[in-house]
């Protein structure tokens, strides 16, 4: 990782030799660097709406993880940068070249189907991720519940503070439907009991806001038990926020995603005291590619089930929830 | 604290690209000693542009007085955090300033905050470099990216807007590529794919701590020392009046020997090096390099200026009418945060907030 990093920066500081550097690198198809020598039998598509957010970074990085496994695959990773038109021109373009398997990470829903029912209906088995797309024309959809995530951190909060307490609420962006379902998850778990939300703010996933909006709470209200983020970097800037009061041993901090870089981290560094994870299905995607393409069944939709993680049980790789 | 144009004294040559046609009629010729000598010293005052500052300042202190969340704003810390809060902004706006007073303008400030932060993260926290090395590295990078955002303004004739707005584009997405898209965080992964953890270093821990017993943040202190240099380049230093004449008439300031090129590729090598402090405080504040760190900062550092008075058209402004811009966009948005204002409501506040500032700051014609 350090030589990596050493090598990008010195590239950066040359200048515009980066350039062509990084989008040789980066753009057309990456391969799977393993298995060297071998014959690769089965080549794999993986469209991903865009690399701009850390969650769809680490997919593609545990797919990639999760394919060295198994030597004969070759996988072919696509960005789609945020677009629509791109990522229909990807799939096109994965179909017209022959792959054996399409996994896709959709940007919307209604504009894909049209394409993937296409490829489906041409022979390929289509694996969708994360949003599903409408009707039945692909193989296997994998994705997991932002609500029952809300719900499951609500469950845990109302057990640790004893169905009582003050609640700061740092929300994702409302706009979103992560941010909304990460709410509304929570809101219904602690209804009717004594946990009170005193002090909501949208902090739009930064971690920034997330520590100015705290700030306020800290200064308004002296007595807080716990700040629930919707994701880890909120909660961390929540934490910062209130070490630098001298409060932060005195609150409970959760955030949701569970990243290894990022989430993991924290807990492990003491910052949060829980996380749940938001699966990637990058894994569990290339175990189902490998069935299909050995003409095995696999489920038409798999929900993956969150993950806690507390500083006690991250050694053991956290704790499944139902 | 405040310059006023060389302009009213030299006269634009005609065929020149004089601003004074401007249909806003915000960048009318006039003598500020006009009104003053007919209805006394102190309505004269109220119309100088500090003064207009300072009423949508206290216009915002009143709303904060009126709605102050049960005694919430009253607080001093609530005055620290504020502070800290706007400090980001108000070191880019420091460069902002220089930028804006020679009519131009620095989009790439808040990608320029993005790659410095990324890097200083990377260089402090995985390879494990000296503070004494890492600043100055962080600083060169910022200096460069801007001296090279001035030669393309300066040197080939691009339109200030363009050419940041590519340095924008351009410097996010090389932080985007150092940093592999991730939070550079104090997790490493190993060659197994696992990871693990190295302590914040030093540099982190003291940028993001405060000094007089905990009354004021490090990053306060860092913006009055950036801002006291912008000051004292604006209206101390012979740079600082050149700026003022290439803002006013730039043909005119070439015909009477400014050295237009040099100045002009010296504001934006200021404001590249000012949003690298940014950069560096940024990042030492969120304890990790965030490669999507300051989308938007650019448009709040520009508020932040307008606001304050300085003319977007160049020629007229300063950095005290900055810095209390600053202070006004800061209690701003303190005081919606206090009262947990839901987002939509901030955003059309602030619009409105923006425009009354503005229409405050109108002149006279």
């Amino acid at each position: 990782m350090e030589s990596i990093y050493r090598k990008k920066l010195g590239a950066a500081l040359i200048g515009a030799a980066v350039l062509l550097a990084g989008c040789h690198s980066k753009n057309p198809g990456t391969t799977n660097s393993a298995a060297k020598g071998t014959a690769k039998r089965w080549v794999i598509g993986m469209s991903q709406c865009t690399l701009g957010e850390p969650w769809r970074v680490q997919m593609d990085a545990d797919i990639k993880k999760a394919a060295r496994k198994y030597p004969r695959l070759k996988i072919i990773f696509k960005d789609a940068q945020n677009s629509v038109l791109q990522q229909r021109a990807q799939i096109a373009e994965f179909v017209q070249s022959g792959v054996n398997l399409i996994i896709v990470s959709p940007k919307e829903t209604a504009p894909l189907t049209e394409p993937l029912a296409k490829a489906y209906q041409a022979g390929i088995p289509v694996i969708v991720l994360d949003r599903a797309v409408l009707g039945n024309q692909y193989t296997c959809f994998i994705g997991a519940s932002n609500t029952a995530i809300g719900r499951a951190a609500g469950k845990w909060i109302v057990n640790k503070l004893h169905g009582k307490g003050n609640v700061v609420e740092l929300e994702g962006s409302m706009t979103s439907s992560p941010g909304q379902e990460r709410n509304s998850g929570f809101r219904q778990a602690i209804k009717g009991t004594d946990i009170h939300v005193i002090f909501t703010a949208d902090m739009k996933w930064q971690q920034s806001i997330a520590r100015r909006e705290m700030e306020s709470a800290l200064t308004r209200f002296p007595n807080i038990n716990l700040v629930y983020a919707a994701n880890d970097p909120g909660a961390y800037g929540a934490y910062l926020a209130a070490k630098a009061a001298g409060r932060a041993k005195k609150i409970i901090f959760v955030g949701i995603d569970g990243l290894p870089s990022l989430g993991l981290a924290y807990v492990a560094q003491g910052y949060l005291d829980a996380t749940f994870r938001y699966p990637t299905c990058g894994r569990h995607a290339i175990a189902a590619a490998w069935k299909i393409l050995h003409g095995q069944k696999v489920p038409k939709r798999i929900t993956l089930p969150s993950r806690l993680f507390t500083k006690q049980n991250l050694a053991e790789g956290g704790q499944p929830l139902p | 604290m405040n310059q006023t144009t060389p302009r009213s004294n030299t006269p634009a040559p005609a065929g020149g690209p004089s601003k004074s046609d401007s249909p806003s009629g915000a960048v009318v010729v006039e003598n500020p000693h006009e009104g003053g000598r007919r209805v006394g010293a102190l309505l004269h005052w109220m119309g100088t542009p500090v003064a207009r500052a300072m009423a949508a300042l206290l216009l915002v202190l009143v709303l904060g007085t009126i709605f102050n969340a049960n005694g919430s704003f009253f607080k001093i810390a609530t005055q620290r955090d504020t502070l800290r809060e706007v400090s980001d902004y108000g070191i880019l706006a420091c460069g902002m300033t220089l930028v804006i007073i020679t009519g131009g303008i620095d989009l790439s400030v808040g990608s320029v905050l993005a790659l410095v932060g990324v890097c200083f993260s990377i260089m402090s926290i995985h390879w494990g470099w000296s503070a004494w090395i890492v600043i100055p590295f962080s600083l060169l990078i910022g200096a460069a990216v801007g001296a090279f955002s001035g030669g393309l303004v300066a040197w080939f004739g691009i339109q200030p807007f363009i050419a940041t707005l590519a340095m924008m584009v351009f410097a996010r997405g090389l932080a985007e590529y150092i940093s592999g898209n991730m939070e550079v965080s104090t997790a490493m992964a190993n060659p197994d794919g696992t990871y693990h953890y190295v302590p914040v270093p030093a540099i982190f821990q003291s940028i993001n701590s405060s000094v007089l017993g905990g009354y004021l943040a490090v990053v306060t202190v860092i913006l009055m020392f950036c801002a006291a240099v912008a000051w004292l380049i604006l209206s101390r230093h012979r740079w600082g009046r050149y700026l003022f004449a290439i803002g006013g008439n730039e043909e005119a300031a070439r015909l009477s020997g400014v050295p237009v090129v040099g100045a002009k590729i010296g504001a934006y090598m200021a404001s590249g090096l000012f949003a690298a402090v940014a950069g560096i405080c940024q990042a030492a504040q969120e304890q990790q390099g965030d490669p999507r760190a300051g989308i938007g900062s650019e448009l709040t550092a520009i508020a932040i200026v307008v606001i304050g008075g300085t003319s977007l058209m160049g020629g007229r402004g300063g950095m005290g009418l900055t810095l209390l811009g600053m202070l006004t966009i800061g209690y701003m948005e303190k005081i919606l945060s206090l009262n947990a204002v839901p987002d939509a409501g901030r955003l059309m506040l602030t619009g409105v907030i923006i425009v009354t500032a503005v229409l405050a700051q109108r002149r006279r014609e």
